[in-house]
């Protein structure tokens, strides 16, 4: 120790100085600019880079470049950004032709388990960007807290996990119940108040946050907590323009004394004569709903035609379909196909929607044996 | 590893540089000639400690050097906390993905630029490159402060240079020396529809084309708001490239209003022969009782247009109620709106209306956007007496008749200087037989005056030759009667 000591203390500053400034030099080429030896990694980056917006004035679906030491007022005027929408393509191979995925939900409350399973689509999530809209009420305050501290330690975790891009709405009209508590939010005269406002939720977080780069969009309730993995992918090879896949709820049978599934949203049907005559009758303010007794309709119900142990693959045609999760093609959503807030048919929400996309020669099809499953309460 | 000036020693160092030496030898040792020679001692346990704590923390940087080397993940995380931002300036760590918005800022109110609020401005164009020059002299004079304006163009199936036009001028302006003059955000969306519906006069209005032009119109218009609307928007306007006159500051008058959905009245000049002006857009108009009768009889596909004789509704047209002297600020609920200039709160399109490219309530396009609004409970206006001015484009009729009026003109010009030319001749024929007429007079007056003189001669001469003067008194009587003539 000393005899260093005391060469250290002999040595000529200038050359302490050198020592100094090459340990940093090194440390800093070690370290810093490169991330060398992983080759992906940097790909990706560049890739990121690539779809970064200059200006914070851009679409939410890109990341944009902070410009934090310089001030808004002194900054150069937002480009001319052109986005050629012809070349945006919707195929049946969204990873290898790098189409984008919005993945869009309506939050209420946070689940940890929905945020565990987005984190685990093995999509490129850098293809991936999220939308949410939360309404501004207490429980919606909480919402937001736990979600914005998750994604600070995902958007700061491993790259390879980060989504591309983040948004938080919050909503600007009061939910029409305070409740949501199942058995007080499924009841029939708050469903059409309920669904109205939750169809005017989706809309608002659709269409401000579509942008111009979006080629799937993916809507997911904030309660679904399990879907496999390759979710996007799966959905996505059959090309169709709307597709669903069937929602099932986990929970404890008594009966059987063990953990079993039941079906959970009836949302996705083919329509019947009966249907279509009770509509018929109706006022027209009036809505059909799907699972009630006093409005028995006789449709044929996607949740009822599943086989557990059936071929995924097998798909069906629809004129309904539920929301819970539900992959659609940007340009259905582009032609102006929306969730009515107001009885369109005498439907409404996401039913409404399987009949405007209709109109617009748009068909909605289903996977009654492809499963995702609803968070039991 | 600390050199040795922290000993005692060291002081005492000093103390023979001051010159008291020999006070301090005598007090602590023999005087020696090396008295700082190496004496090993036994290290103090503070100085192992402190030995200790500096192995501990060598190991800690190097392990750390090599767990970041093996995971390059992990420097992003670390590094920022522990180089004080030194190291930060490649580019990643710069990306912000996150964003937090608040919709119940971005209502929109009477006074929005007061409250900065954001307008989106939406411009479909096709092969409009001969009114962009017009359009953007619009858009440079506006007074709504344009930092707080975002454009968005569709640009599709255009034939011609608009594509290049548009981005040259935009660019003009993005990089214009005066800070007023640059906009915020500007998208410029390029999408073909493969439309087969071409955009001159002729084909554009006829009847039998409406329906599918205007869903596929709307389309057009879906995609372009679906592309650029922001959750920062208050307020979305959209405007016809084609517009010729309106005021600079038709933005705030609409938006002083605070209505949802609010129009102007569209009206256009007019050449003399037709009248010198007349309403132009249709579109904006109370709904009526024939027209909901008429809608029950129609097919889901069918869609009614305004202005054919087709389709006889008589709804009270916002158009046609236009008093030139009338109030700018009346205002008239409407259900059906007309597409030239809307000024609309952000928050309807949020809700979900839209154009619909099918028949929505047997309307589409921009009469469909009005019907669903109503739907959905916003309030829709249009005011009757505060008038924009749309570009004059002469229809293939009014080309044809234009065709006609000009070969009348020629030939009626041909006619006049035919007739001018005859009447000349007439004149120059009248007015020689007045000269001649005159030099008959002159010449009829000076034989008089000859034959006068003669007579006096004659007289003075002799009184004979009497047979000679009668045919003279003879002559001489038209001439006294040419003379007061």
């Amino acid at each position: 120790m000393v005899p260093k000591g005391r060469s250290f203390r002999r040595s000529n500053p200038v050359t302490l100085l050198l020592a100094a400034l090459l340990t940093l030099g090194f440390l800093f080429f070690i370290l810093s600019p490169s991330r060398t030896g992983n080759t992906t990694s940097a790909a990706a980056a560049k890739a990121q880079h690539f779809s970064a917006a200059e200006h914070p004035l851009s679409p939410p679906t890109s990341p944009f470049l902070k410009q934090a030491s310089v001030p808004d007022d002194q900054r150069a005027p937002p480009p001319v950004v052109h986005y050629k929408l012809d070349s945006l393509t919707t195929s049946s191979d969204p990873v290898g032709n790098r189409e984008t995925v919005h993945i869009l939900t309506p939050l209420a409350r946070f689940y940890q388990g929905y945020w565990d399973n987005i984190l685990n689509l093995d999509y490129p999530h850098d293809l991936i960007s999220l939308g949410f809209i939360i309404p501004k009420t207490r429980e919606g305050n909480a919402a937001t807290a736990a979600l914005q501290a998750e994604i600070a330690k995902t958007q700061s975790g491993p790259e390879k996990k980060r989504f591309a891009s983040i948004t938080i709405l919050r909503q600007d009209f009061d939910p029409p119940l305070q409740s949501q508590d199942e058995s007080e939010r499924h009841k029939l005269e708050n469903q059409k108040a309920r669904r109205a406002a939750m169809a005017q939720a989706r809309n608002s977080l659709l269409f401000t946050t579509l942008g111009p780069s979006s080629a799937w969009i993916l809507w997911l309730d904030s309660d679904i907590v399990e879907t496999p993995p390759t979710l996007i992918q799966d959905l996505a090879r059959h090309d169709k323009p709307i597709i669903v896949p069937n929602c099932y709820q986990r929970y404890y049978n008594k009966d059987k004394g063990a953990m079993d599934v039941r079906p959970y949203d009836y949302n996705s049907w083919v329509d019947s004569g009966t249907a279509q005559n009770l509509a018929s009758k109706m006022g027209k303010d009036d809505i059909l709903l799907e699972g009630y007794s006093e409005m028995a309709t006789y449709r044929t119900l996607m949740a009822k035609l599943a086989d557990l142990n059936g071929d995924p693959s097998s798909i069906m045609s629809l004129d309904g379909v539920g929301g819970t999760a539900l992959l659609v093609k940007a340009e259905v959503h582009r032609d102006g196909a929306m969730f009515p807030p107001f009885p369109f048919y005498h439907l409404i929400e996401t039913e409404g929607f399987a009949r405007m996309a209709k109109r617009l020669n748009y068909q909605s099809y289903g996977l009654p044996n492809y499963f995702v499953y609803h968070y039991n309460e | 590893m600390l050199p040795t000036y922290a000993s005692p020693k060291k002081m005492n160092r000093h103390g023979y540089a001051n010159g008291h030496s020999a006070y301090v030898e005598k007090e602590s040792r023999t005087f020696s000639i090396s008295p700082h020679r190496f004496q090993p001692r036994s290290q103090p346990a503070y100085r192992r400690r402190k030995q200790l704590m500096v192995r501990l923390a060598i190991i800690c940087v190097c392990s750390t050097i090599i767990v970041m080397l093996l995971f390059p993940s992990l420097r992003s995380a670390i590094l920022p906390s522990i180089s004080l931002g030194l190291m930060s300036t490649t580019e990643t760590f710069q990306l912000e993905t996150v964003r937090y918005y608040d919709l119940s800022n971005m209502q929109g109110s009477a006074r929005g630029w007061e409250r900065e609020e954001r307008i989106l401005l939406c411009a479909p164009l096709r092969d409009a490159e001969s009114h962009l020059p017009m359009f953007f002299s619009h858009l440079r004079n506006f007074t709504y402060p344009h930092h707080l304006i975002d454009l968005a163009f569709l640009v599709s199936d255009s034939k011609d240079r608009t594509l290049e036009m548009l981005s040259q001028m935009l660019n003009d302006v993005q990089n214009d020396p005066d800070p007023k003059q640059p906009f915020g955000e500007i998208s410029v969306i390029e999408k073909d529809f493969g439309q087969k519906v071409n955009q001159d006069v002729e084909s554009r209005h006829g009847f039998a084309a409406q329906a599918s032009r205007r869903k596929l119109m709307a389309q057009a218009r879906n995609w372009l708001l679906s592309a650029a609307l922001r959750p920062t928007h208050s307020w979305v306007y959209w405007r016809d490239a084609d517009v010729e006159t309106a005021p600079v500051t038709i933005l705030e008058d609409l938006m002083r209003h605070n209505k949802d959905v609010i129009v102007p009245n569209v009206w256009r000049p007019l050449p003399d022969w037709l009248g010198g002006e007349q309403p132009y857009d249709l579109n904006s108009w109370q709904e009526s009782e024939t027209a909901l009768e008429l809608a029950e009889t129609l097919d889901e596909d069918a869609v009614i247009v305004e202005g054919y004789a087709e389709y006889a509704t008589w709804r009270p047209h916002l158009a046609y109620l236009r008093d030139p002297y009338g109030d700018p600020d009346m205002e008239m609920d409407i259900d059906g709106v007309g597409g030239v200039s809307i000024l609309s709160k952000a928050r309807v399109f949020r809700a979900g209306v839209h154009f619909p490219a099918f028949s929505f309530e047997k309307h589409a396009e921009t009469e469909g956007f009005g019907k669903m609004a109503k739907r959905m409970q916003f309030s829709v206006v249009g005011l009757p007496h505060y008038t924009i001015w749309h570009l004059y484009e002469p229809s293939v009729d009014d080309i044809r008749h234009m065709e006609e009026m000009e070969m009348e003109r020629i030939a009626r010009e041909k006619e006049e200087k035919e007739q001018a030319e005859r009447a000349k001749e007439i004149k120059e024929q009248f007015v020689d037989t007045n000269n001649q007429w005159e030099k008959d007079k002159a010449d009829i007056q000076n034989l008089a005056g000859q034959e006068s003189e003669n007579k006096k001669a004659a007289e003075d001469n002799s009184q004979g030759g009497t047979d000679a003067s009668q045919p003279n008194q003879a002559k001489a009587q038209p001439d006294q009667n040419a003379v007061p003539a």
